[in-house]
């Protein structure tokens, strides 16, 4: 009689297992009437891959600070319950893989049972969520999302909204910059990845008609391990600007090369990279970042309420100084949620999404609008290394500096 | 003309020389111990991340950081190698149950060393700048430290060729690669020799690390990029013959460079291109030198 | 007492095959609905390693195509999403992922041992790299959006294509092209000489498998709704399959999927609770069981299983025995006393009446 128990026991148990691991624990179900303890976030994201690092940089730290700073005063008041509730992150790391993603997204809404969701980095994994957290009217506020298609698409994805300054306006900044300065000839190289793709699609045309003759356009495999020669080429053909499209790792190789095969252009630009503080202290260390240009732009000098505040705390805490463009998007998000929760009296994500998307909010990035739930302005669009800082040179009312043309050579290593 | 053919050709070089600095570890590897380690890429990183920390901690050079790095991860190596190889050589039915158990524990071993890189140096980017005067060739400029890789690159080569020629511990290895039974038969301690093998292979994996860092910013996930790297060339070269793989590595190079000449979006097109072809036609590789009787 | 008198593994294996096809058929839609979305992906994974053990479980060439052919599935899906219904989709994928693997499988047939895994590896790359220069320079979009017909549909495809998968591994393994694809991986030479069409069975059978891993890859793509060439061929969906196969054990056809149940949950198990470590905990995992578990997770199943059915079959024996003797020696006995002692009670009361 006992061995046929046991007989039974063994899968009965197996498959209780599986069950239970599948299931795993109910997330806080709030009793109706009855305040939550806190308000859980999820937050799933690249902590280990090869978004690992960006993550790390531009957007673990940011919504940690954000967290940090809210519970210091006590959390966020929410009417419905007439009290300050305490916020806190769920993390999972989705391995910079976007069907972790999807899956932890899913986990976190059906399952644990969040209240609110911090999307994960990059462009596609914003992209991959927008639907899912869509379809469960989930707001959801991506900073590491710059995508042209996905701003058109908007519409079929209400719950998505973008903060962060996309290709567009970049683009257009970049150009007026770049006649500005009377740039006369231009290289334009980017990867082959759809960051490269679209921003060259919106600037080449611009180019052109802005009177920039654009003598040479390569592309190059993302994560090349030798860019001299297209360099050297650039280098030959000498002219005015070197315009680039490009990932962090190809665009601090790009700029080592450049000192190395001697080539100063008279104007460079590189996309993602330049804004990070590891490009002015470490890749173009002693003084080389001077008068390099970059997408952007946020810098603590913006005229935006607690601006400066906000970089102090974050090298407090983590040591590091803010990258100079996403991560004040991202604290930013942090401060949008909390004041469409504040403006909307409720927890209920339906009733925060409308508050985003009609709301009008004071962030550190300045007045943030969402027109079809994008943001329409952004502090700077190019900014240009100068004196250790980042300064915006927009042209324009943002503009903090007058742009530095031509670059000063490089300093001797 | 003539400046833009010695372009490629230094280029290429050059280019060639770090590939085969990254490479030569993993042929030791799998040319004596029959590991297809395809953990090499991270060990590659630790020494890299070692570096970084030694000069940008503590103002260690990393040419000063050779005579730290390359003993640890020797040790390192030996030991795995002994206590983890070893024993699936020992337990394994035949040499394809070996060689598959071995790839799949140098894979659970990738997962380690990349969480414990993480956990020791975090995800950031890290990146330092050294060595990188410009020096002139033919009236065209190239990076110090490029030139430094392809030095070491060659100065290795020569100095194992040389080592294993001559030297009673290289003909102790060379018979172990031949011929283990026969080995432990004449009084070569096969195990020992093995193991030495793997652990120079992972010191040769720190080296490239030191000379990789110079060059390109480092990121905890970039391990597998570079066993791939490894991977093709030591098939190029012919699996286990390290002069085969600088050869191997400069060719490579040289086609990367060519290539990079003509639309650079298509380098890496032509490198798994040449890769796959190679296969196809010629697997004992440029010198097709056979160790294994498949 | 013979293992083959209580254990016919055959009979066992389709009993198993069916009752695993209608649990997940039917159970998982009466439990919380993130155990669908958590089955889609273990299915996932069921299927790719499945369809590689089909080829190299058995002719023992360890194929990294895997990546490469799914890829076609989940790209074929990216391309085609929202002009096909999904059902004309994932059909296409199947077709299509058929005719790579044939192509790479005919050009292979010299190739043998870690020059075949570095083929197929390098295909894989080679497929990817190009598509990702085509769609820069040709097609200028690299991601693509794919919309999902919901999470029911996509678990009822997975589930529809695991069945077939299984029922067809079945089919394959117990008839004599299986015994023949045994003999090619226990030993080429001699299956050549016996008369086997070596090369024609490689290839066709490479090819099968490929038909799943497509038909899959297209279902996937709608779960992942962005695709790019680097995401649709992740080579770590090379790997893992094998590494799935080899966990679980690739003697009996539950290995596999015993591997990727478990290598599954395991990591999301992992991931959720020590997001830190994860990694760390999954490679020291998979080196022990290596190390210690070279036939896989299989190995400790059976050996559990085969104790169990020994032990049913001993109660069962002696259950047997004890009613024998029941009915041979005690009950005559039982019965005889009684029947004295009726007797006795009888006499003594019929003593009066005597």
């Amino acid at each position: 009689m006992i061995r046929k128990i046991r007989l039974v026991a063994l899968p009965l148990t197996l498959i209780a297992l599986l069950v239970l691991t599948a299931c795993g624990p109910a997330g806080q179900i709030p009793v109706s009437g009855e305040a939550p303890e806190k308000i859980i976030i999820g937050n799933p994201i690249a902590l280990s891959g090869p978004n690992a690092p960006a993550a790390a940089l531009s957007q673990v730290p940011s919504y940690d600070l954000w967290v940090d700073d809210v519970n210091a005063a006590g959390g966020i008041y929410v009417k419905e319950f007439d009290k300050k509730i305490p916020v806190e992150i769920l993390r999972y790391d989705d391995t910079s893989d976007v069907g972790t993603a999807v899956q932890l997204t899913e986990k976190l809404i059906v399952e644990d049972k969040v209240d609110f969701i911090l999307p994960p980095w990059g462009t596609a994994s914003n992209f991959a969520i927008a639907p899912v957290v869509s379809e469960h009217t989930m707001p959801t506020l991506g900073c590491t999302v710059s995508s042209k298609q996905l701003a058109a698409e908007a519409e079929k994805y209400p719950s998505f909204f973008g903060v962060l300054n996309q290709a567009p306006a970049q683009g257009a900044a970049l150009v007026a910059v770049a006649q500005e300065l009377g740039v006369k000839t231009a290289a334009v190289i980017h990867h082959n990845d759809l960051h490269g793709i679209e921003f060259a699609g919106d600037v080449l045309p611009q180019l052109s008609a802005g009177g920039v003759d654009v003598v040479l356009y390569k592309t190059f495999p993302a994560g090349a391990t030798d860019l001299s020669q297209l360099l050297r080429e650039v280098q030959a053909a000498n002219v005015d600007a070197l315009i680039a499209f490009s990932y962090p790792p190809e665009t601090f190789l790009m700029t080592g090369q450049l000192r190395e095969i001697g080539f100063n252009p008279k104007m460079f630009y590189a996309t993602v990279g330049v804004a990070f503080p590891v490009f002015r202290d470490a890749i173009a260390a002693g003084g080389a970042a001077e008068g390099v240009m970059g997408a952007g732009t946020w810098n603590p000098q913006v005229k935006a309420e607690g601006a400066q505040g906000y970089f102090d705390r974050h090298v407090a805490k983590t040591e590091a100084e803010p990258d100079r463009w996403a991560s004040a998007a991202c604290y930013a998000s942090g401060q949008i949620l909390q004041q469409a929760i504040e403006s909307a009296g409720t927890l209920d994500p339906a009733a925060v999404q409308q508050a985003i998307a009609a709301g009008e909010f004071n962030t550190i990035i300045g007045t943030v609008k969402f027109e079809n739930q994008f943001n329409t302005t952004y502090p700077g669009n190019i900014g240009q290394w100068q004196n250790g800082e980042f300064l915006i040179i927009d042209p324009g009312e943002n503009r903090q500096a007058d742009p530095i043309y031509p670059k000063p050579e490089w300093p001797a290593p | 003309m003539i400046q833009n053919l010695l372009d490629i050709l230094i280029t290429g070089l050059i280019l060639g020389g770090i590939y085969a600095l990254i490479a030569v570890g993993l042929t030791l590897q799998y040319g004596v111990g029959r590991v297809l380690n395809v953990s090499h890429g991270e060990f590659i990183l630790v020494g890299a991340l070692s570096t970084y920390t030694l000069y940008v901690g503590f103002g260690i050079s990393p040419l000063a950081a050779i005579v730290v790095i390359t003993p640890v991860l020797f040790v390192i190596g030996y030991i795995l190698d002994r206590m983890l190889f070893n024993y699936l050589r020992k337990t394994s039915v035949n040499a394809d149950a070996f060689s598959g158990r071995s790839l799949l524990a140098s894979f659970g071993l990738v997962f380690v060393l990349q969480n414990l890189m993480l956990l020791i140096w975090d995800a950031n980017l890290k990146g330092y700048t050294y060595l990188n005067t410009s020096v002139s060739i033919f009236g065209a400029l190239y990076g110090l430290n490029r030139l430094l890789a392809l030095g070491v690159a060659v100065g290795v080569s020569v100095v194992f060729y040389i080592f294993i020629k001559s030297t009673r511990l290289g003909k102790a290895i060379r018979s172990a690669a031949e011929d283990p039974l026969i080995a432990q038969v004449m009084a070569v301690n096969v195990k020992q020799v093995l193991a030495i093998c793997f652990g120079l292979g992972a010191a040769m994996a720190g080296l490239a690390g030191i000379l990789y860092s110079m060059m390109f910013e480092l990121q905890p996930g970039k391990g597998i990029e570079l066993t791939i790297i490894a991977i093709v060339v030591v098939v190029f070269g012919g699996l286990g013959s390290i002069s085969g793989s600088l050869i191997g590595g400069f060719v490579l190079g040289l086609v990367t460079s060519i290539v990079n000449f003509i639309d650079p979006s298509l380098s890496l097109v032509a490198f798994y291109l040449i890769f796959i072809l190679l296969l196809l036609f010629k697997p004992s590789g440029i010198l097709g030198r056979q160790i294994h009787a498949d | 007492m013979l293992i083959s008198t209580i254990f016919n593994k055959r009979k066992f294996t389709l009993s198993m095959i069916l009752l695993s096809i209608a649990l997940l058929a039917v159970v998982p839609r009466f439990l919380p609905p993130y155990v669908i979305i958590s089955l889609i992906t273990v299915l996932m994974y069921i299927i790719l390693t499945l369809s590689w053990t089909m080829f190299s479980g058995s002719t023992n060439y360890i194929s990294l195509a895997t990546a490469a052919l799914f890829g076609v599935g989940v790209y074929t899906s990216a391309v085609l999403s929202g002009s096909f219904p999904l059902i004309v989709i994932v059909v296409i994928s199947g077709v299509l992922s058929f005719i790579l693997a044939l192509l790479v499988g005919s050009l292979t047939l010299r190739l043998k041992g870690v020059y075949f895994i570095l083929f197929t590896f390098g295909v894989t790359a080679l497929i990817r790299n190009v598509i990702q220069w085509w769609e820069t320079h040709i097609t200028l979009t690299v991601g693509r959006h794919v919309s999902s017909p919901g999470n029911d549909t996509v678990y009822t495809y997975m589930v529809i294509i695991y069945a077939l998968t299984l029922i067809f591994i079945f089919l394959l393994q117990n008839s004599s092209y299986g015994m023949a694809l045994q003999g090619i991986g226990e030993n080429e030479d001699a299956a050549e000489h016996i008369g086997i069409d070596v090369t024609r069975l490689k290839v066709v059978t490479f090819a099968l498998s490929a038909i799943f891993m497509g038909a899959a890859g297209a279902v996937m793509a709608t779960r992942w709704r962005y695709i790019d060439p680097t995401i649709a061929f992740n080579p770590l969906l090379s790997f893992l399959p094998v590494l799935m196969a080899i966990f679980g054990g690739t003697s009996m056809l539950g290995g596999p999927i015993l591997g990727a149940v478990i290598f599954t949950l395991l990591q999301e198990y992992l991931i959720t609770e020590y997001p830190y470590l994860y990694m760390l905990l999954m490679g020291l995992t998979l080196v022990i069981v290596i190390l210690y578990l070279p036939g896989g997770l299989l190995v400790l199943v059976m050996r559990l299983y085969i104790r169990l059915m020994i032990q049913w079959a001993k109660t069962r024996f002696q259950w047997q025995m004890l009613k024998t003797r029941w009915r041979e020696e005690w009950r005559p006995k039982v019965s005889m006393e009684l029947a004295q002692r009726r007797l006795r009670l009888q006499w003594r009361l019929g003593r009066k009446r005597r």
